[in-house]
């Protein structure tokens, strides 16, 4: 990173948000609509696997439909 | 004769935007952006508190129109089409081009005039308008690849018109067939999704909304014009879609699935893509997929969440593009690859960023969280339990690739070997941008915290519960344990690095494929076609760059040269605006 020492104060400020989060689960009552949302730490949970979900989504998917820049062009197709 | 004429510009909102625009040319830069801005604002108070109702009607050719007729769900769009359009004046402050700036003004007038269009003849005058204004903005990027971008919109664009046309046709014709129905089928309300009309007509409304397989006009042609134009373009367009899908389709189920496969499949595209205001089109895709959900679920809340959420998206998405068309401005380009550490040199455009994300990321006191909670409260209450999964994982992927990895790689990660090559004293963005940001910053904050002047807008009361511990805590941890998730990525080095790669999409079938095939089947004709099509361009391209030299220092019709007439004809459209603010 650019600039280390405001990433790391970001870092731990993150580290600190999180930890907040997590005792909170446990103070505050969340009104859950589905038997899923009652589970303890469901949005924790969600969260992460949302993010490994779109990792894995995008680079199956770059896989797939990434090309060199000149595809369209190298046979005159644009 | 005048006093009609005068009458006519005041009664149709967004008229007098559109025949405004045609003295923009003539005006040098600072009189143009304030003769502009007066326009907008005398625009806005003519529609500002306007009543519901039908305001204007005509005939012709013995169809009855409905020129001016407002509804319960026009006022919120008509105000946030204002904002944006004054907000796109400021952020185009520095920007020469007469094209651009009266284009654009015209492109929001269209746009505003067809948010009260009462029957869909009316509707389709200003729908190719907007086309026909908004390929304009595309054309003055002036690039080869623009130039052929622009093309396939006005392809899409004009094609979607035709389509709507059709459908209006056969709404007629039923009309007039069938015993008992209104007098007038031409009048735009709630449609019966079933018959051959009301297809049409989605599909008419689907391709401006970009539904999936008739989506990629967007991600094609916004980032080829140039940065104030897809400012400009990221308004409009997409938002009077939604209107008209609320409007005319509003509780019809497969949008539903149709705005989830929105969400999700563009949050994978913008993630990979390289080009960052390209990655911001496939995100405003996805943030029309959310919209779209809610115009299925039909339900009061989620209308009034798909309205909120529009009003909102169209400030942070503008924001977003801002920040990339100022970043693009200072450094020449808007690649991941070619980016990094610009923290230094563009400090506020960055916070301004880091604002938009938070915003189209739904962090709670950003106005993402107070718009789209609407309808993630409408499909947990009409048990829809996986569409409620999907946009939520849409809000962690907005977070992703419109907050987290956008501010990163422009941002903060180390430098490329293109950014090292930038002047050490390159400062932030011009003033007017920064300007035009920081509002647009300013009022996704304030919706944020205090929603209820939005909310008083929405067509339905709204008695959702925003501030619900227990809704604030799940949606802070949802976002910050993704971001957690993000930071140790890139720690450990395992986020990947942005790839400078061409992305495939459906425009495969419009760019390679569909040409094959019709060549092969029909080489000659299609060939001619291409032929007049070519010489069509360049034609037009020839006029905009003779308007562009004519407008220059020395030009036929330069500010500089002809300032005293220039300020003569300001005068004079004020003295009209004045004359049609007594009228009224």
């Amino acid at each position: 990173m650019a600039d280390s020492k405001t990433a790391l104060i970001f870092t731990r400020l993150l580290y600190v948000l999180c930890a907040a989060l997590f005792v909170g689960e446990f103070i505050i009552h969340r009104h859950a609509y589905f038997a899923l949302e009652a589970t303890p730490l469901f949005f924790v949970g969600l969260g992460l696997l949302s993010f490994v979900a779109c990792l894995i989504g995008a680079r199956v998917l770059h896989i797939l439909v990434s090309r060199r820049n000149d595809y369209y062009a190298e046979d005159g197709n644009d | 004769m005048i006093d009609s004429v005068l009458n006519i510009v005041h009664a149709v909102p967004g008229l007098l935007l559109i025949l405004g625009a045609a003295l923009v040319p003539l005006l040098p830069q600072g009189a143009r952006a304030v003769y502009m801005l007066a326009l907008i604002a005398v625009s806005a108070v003519g529609v500002w508190g306007m009543a519901n109702g039908v305001h204007l009607t005509a005939q012709l050719a013995g169809l009855d129109l409905v020129l001016v007729r407002a509804t319960p769900l026009t006022h919120a769009f008509a105000a946030v089409f204002h904002i944006a359009a004054a907000l796109n004046v400021i952020y185009a402050l520095h920007d020469k081009s007469r094209i651009t700036a009266t284009a654009g003004l015209a492109y929001a007038g269209a746009a505003i005039a067809a948010l009260f269009a009462g029957d869909f003849i009316t509707l389709f005058i200003y729908w190719e308008l907007t086309a026909f204004t908004s390929v304009l903005l595309i054309l003055a990027g002036q690039t080869p690849n623009s130039q052929t971008a622009a093309m396939r919109y006005l392809l899409l664009q004009v094609g979607s018109g035709v389509i709507l046309l059709a459908g209006a046709v056969l709404l007629w014709r039923d009309a007039g067939a069938s015993a008992g129905a209104s007098e007038n089928g031409l009048l735009i309300g709630a449609l019966d999704a079933e018959t051959p009309a009301s297809v049409l007509i989605l599909i008419a409304l689907g391709i401006k909304a970009a539904f999936p397989l008739v989506s990629d006009w967007l991600q094609d042609a916004y980032p080829e014009a140039s940065p104030t134009g897809t400012v400009m373009l990221s308004a409009f367009t997409t938002k009077l879609a939604i209107y008209m899908l609320a409007t005319c389709f509003a509780g019809y189920d497969m949008l539903i699935y149709i705005g989830v496969i929105m969400a999700v499949l563009t949050t994978f595209y913008a993630l990979i893509e390289n080009d960052l205001r390209r990655a911001l089109a496939y995100s405003l895709n996805g943030q029309l997929g959310i919209m779209v959900v809610g115009i299925g679920i039909g339900s009061q809340l989620a209308i009034n969440g798909v309205i909120a959420h529009a009003f909102a998206s169209t400030i942070y998405q503008g924001l977003l593009f801002m920040a990339m068309g100022a970043v693009l401005h200072r450094t020449g380009t808007a690649k991941a690859s070619e980016l990094g550490g610009l923290a230094k040199h563009m400090p506020l455009t960055m916070l301004f960023a880091a604002i938009g994300g938070a915003s189209i990321a739904s962090v709670p006191l950003f106005s993402g969280f107070a718009t789209k909670s609407l309808t993630l409260g409408a499909a947990a209450k009409a048990g829809h339990e996986w569409v409620w999964m999907a946009v939520l994982f849409a809000s962690v992927g907005a977070l992703l690739h419109s907050g987290l990895r956008l501010s990163y790689h422009a941002f903060i990660a180390a430098r490329s070997e293109t950014a090292a090559k930038l002047p050490s004293d390159m400062g932030d963005a011009p003033g007017n941008m920064l300007v035009a940001m920081g509002i647009a910053a300013a009022l996704c904050m304030i919706i944020g915290v205090y929603p209820q002047p939005l909310y008083a807008l929405l067509p339905y009361e709204v008695s959702y519960k925003l501030w619900d511990a227990g809704h604030v805590l799940g949606e802070m941890q949802l976002l910050a344990f993704a971001t957690l998730a993000f930071v140790i990525a890139v720690k450990k080095g395992f986020y990947p690095a942005p790839r400078d790669r061409l992305v495939l999409n459906t425009d495969w079938f419009l760019r390679a494929a569909a040409k094959h095939v019709v060549m092969d089947l029909a080489g000659p004709a299609v060939r001619l076609w291409f032929f007049v099509l070519g010489k069509a361009r360049d034609a037009l391209m020839r006029v905009l760059t003779i308007s562009e030299q004519a407008s220059r220092e020395s030009g036929l019709v330069s500010g500089i040269a002809s300032t005293g007439a220039a300020a003569g004809i300001f005068l004079a459209m004020f003295a009209l605006m004045l004359l049609i603010r007594q009228i009224m």
